[in-house]
């Protein structure tokens, strides 16, 4: 159960160093992305299992907080800090704090009432927070946000990317399997029984808001500087449905499920891609049959709420 | 000897849904170490007074004390805090959580556990998580429901289903355990088993009782006292064989004689 195992953590580690070392020296810029991406997803993927998979909050806004961390981090690196791609770590940091404030913001009325209140909340907050960045111009408004700084390097990249996916994990894994994570489960199946048993939902709900939000922030801003550009459309509503995808896909409420599902999702449309076709792109046909199949399948996602170890 | 504290009082409690009134003045008051049975026809708002005095339904107005404290305000989870517990008309057991899981959640409640230990999930935390489920296992055992402690609730029969909602009540620490018919659907012989588990955990927990039950055998044979509702009004209070022999009471359940 215990998953600070060290011998575990000794061979997540060994498998990552040599996953990065292949992706190096054996693999080409466009798979070494791919990598970097999907390390992104898995982080976005994660952050909205957490509210979503485990305290049964739907929310719909998580491209709002991933772009409030990506706008962040980047004005932050080129306004104040010379685009040194050091400083990243902590303007990124910075960048989910600031999606931290503004989850506080919208869970602060949300968690008042019940039912699918949420969803329609959090979907238009990330509108909002869209169209705010749409109509502002030093940061290229509809245009897009131009030379946002990027890592130096693949290996410095793939390194503090995959540092900030452990991170979310391990929290969010541990919050899960502690008091917290008991709390939130029972409020996700019965909200009143867990409420007469002395288990403050309101107070539970926002605080796994919270570390949602903050997640998603820190994903965001680790996008924008894996990407080097970005604009209010990449964070659109599709954005926010894409992610959920993924959590359904590796299973609501299964942490590495989300890890999972973002890699399967993130590579799967690269191999159809690579087919021979004669120019058919026959990604819009098979990844909807795919996710149909699923859903009568498997409704319950990959691994359902179980974890892979 | 003095006269018995009051644990619980209910005054002149009113709560109407749209033009149905569903619970009328009624008033009524458990004493320390009671056990009172709530009776009353289908719709006579017993549910009703205990979503009111568990914080479910704000009452239009009336005061709910417990002891001394006004607690008309308070939230569920607060209630709960103040020594309240119930369990519900319809079980709601966690399904999709085991029988020790479902008792740990109430049990966890009553305690301390911060927040970094247990993202960093420290030696001190993993003590902690690993009493608490001791604790409740040892719970469990009390009521023989130790060897299911690793099954989803939801496996249960119908009736362990009834005496774990009532373990994980009590596992909240209660001073006064309220209880929405906990024979319902119970054949002759769970229900024996249930009498006799009400009086044991009485005793053995120190606590009052408040009690809605149908089965009428049940409720005369256990009860101290009884209030009875009709239509949201109280129409009698008193002892069993007082009730019994209440002509408004046998009219309320029989239906007027012409
Ligand atoms: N949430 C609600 N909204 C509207 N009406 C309600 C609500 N809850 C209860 N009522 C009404 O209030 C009245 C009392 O209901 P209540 O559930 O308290 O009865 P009861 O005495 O518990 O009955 P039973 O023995 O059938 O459980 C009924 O007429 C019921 O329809
Ligand atoms: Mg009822």
């Amino acid at each position: 159960m215990n998953f600070v195992a060290k011998n575990k953590l000794l061979f997540f580690f060994i498998s990552f160093v040599a996953v990065g070392v292949i992706c190096q020296f054996a693999l080409n810029s466009y798979i070494q992305a791919l990598v970097v991406s999907f390390m992104i997803n898995a982080i976005m993927a994660l952050s909205l299992n957490f509210i979503t998979g485990v305290a049964n909050q739907f929310s719909l806004g998580q491209a709002g907080f991933m772009a409030l961390g990506a706008y962040t981090s980047a004005v932050l690196t080129k306004v104040f800090l010379a685009d040194q791609w050091y400083f990243i770590p902590l303007t990124a940091l910075a960048g989910a704090v600031v999606a931290t404030v503004a989850g506080y913001l919208v869970a602060l009325p949300s968690f008042k009432l019940r039912g699918d209140y949420l969803a329609i909340v959090t979907m238009g907050f990330a509108e909002i927070v869209r169209v705010l960045f749409l109509n502002w111009n030093f940061v290229g408004g509809p245009r897009g946000y131009n030379g946002v700084v990027k890592w130096p390097e693949f290996l410095i990249s793939y390194g503090f990317t995959g540092l900030a996916l452990f991170l979310t994990f391990m929290v969010l894994y541990h919050l899960k399997i502690s008091w917290f994570g008991r709390n939130l489960w029972a409020l996700n199946e019965d909200e009143i029984a867990a409420e007469v048993m002395g288990t403050p939902i309101a107070k539970n709900k926002r605080f796994a808001f919270l570390f949602s939000a903050f997640f998603a922030g820190l994903g965001g801003a680790l996008y924008g500087h894996h990407l080097g550009y970005f604009s209010p459309a990449s964070f659109g509503f599709l954005m926010s449905v894409q992610i959920l995808i993924f959590a359904v896909l590796g299973g609501l409420g299964s942490m590495s499920g989300s890890i999972l599902a973002a890699g399967i999702l993130t590579a799967l449309p690269e191999i159809l891609r690579s087919l021979p076709t004669g120019g058919l792109d026959i990604r819009m046909i098979v990844f909807p049959i795919l996710l149909i199949l699923l859903m009568i399948l498997r409704p319950q996602g990959l691994l359902g709420r179980k974890e892979l170890f | 000897m003095s006269a018995p504290t009051k644990m619980l009082s209910v005054e002149n409690l009113n709560l109407s849904f749209g033009g149905i009134k569903a619970v009328d003045q009624v008033s009524f008051h458990i004493f320390e170490n009671e056990l009172l049975g709530l009776i009353g026809p289908n719709g006579a708002g017993k549910t009703t007074v205990f979503n009111m005095i568990s914080g479910f339904y704000r009452a239009d107005s009336g005061t709910i004390k417990l002891r001394e404290d006004v607690i008309n305000e308070y939230s569920p989870d607060k209630v709960n805090k103040a020594g309240i517990a119930r369990t519900f008309q319809n079980i709601r057991l966690f399904g999709e959580l085991t029988v020790v899981e479902n008792v740990l959640l109430a049990m966890q409640q009553t305690e301390t556990l911060g927040w970094i230990e247990s993202l960093f999930r420290t030696k001190s935390y993993r003590d902690k998580e690993k009493a608490l489920y001791d604790r409740s296992v040892e719970l469990l055992k009390i009521f023989s429901l130790d060897h299911l402690a690793e099954e989803f609730s939801r496996n249960l029969p119908y009736g362990l289903q009834r005496k774990l909602e009532i373990v994980r009540a009590l596992a909240t620490k209660p001073k006064l355990l309220i209880l929405d018919e906990p024979a319902a659907g119970m054949n002759h012989q769970e229900t024996e088993d249930l009498k006799k588990l009400i009086h044991f955990v009485k005793q053995k927990f120190n606590l009052t009782v408040l009690l809605i039950e149908h089965d009428m055998k049940l409720i005369m044979s256990i009860c101290e006292r009884i209030v009875v509702l009709n239509r949201g009004i109280k129409i009698a209070e008193g002892l069993p064989s007082e009730i019994k022999a209440n002509t408004s009471v046998i009219e309320a359940y029989l239906g007027k004689r012409s």
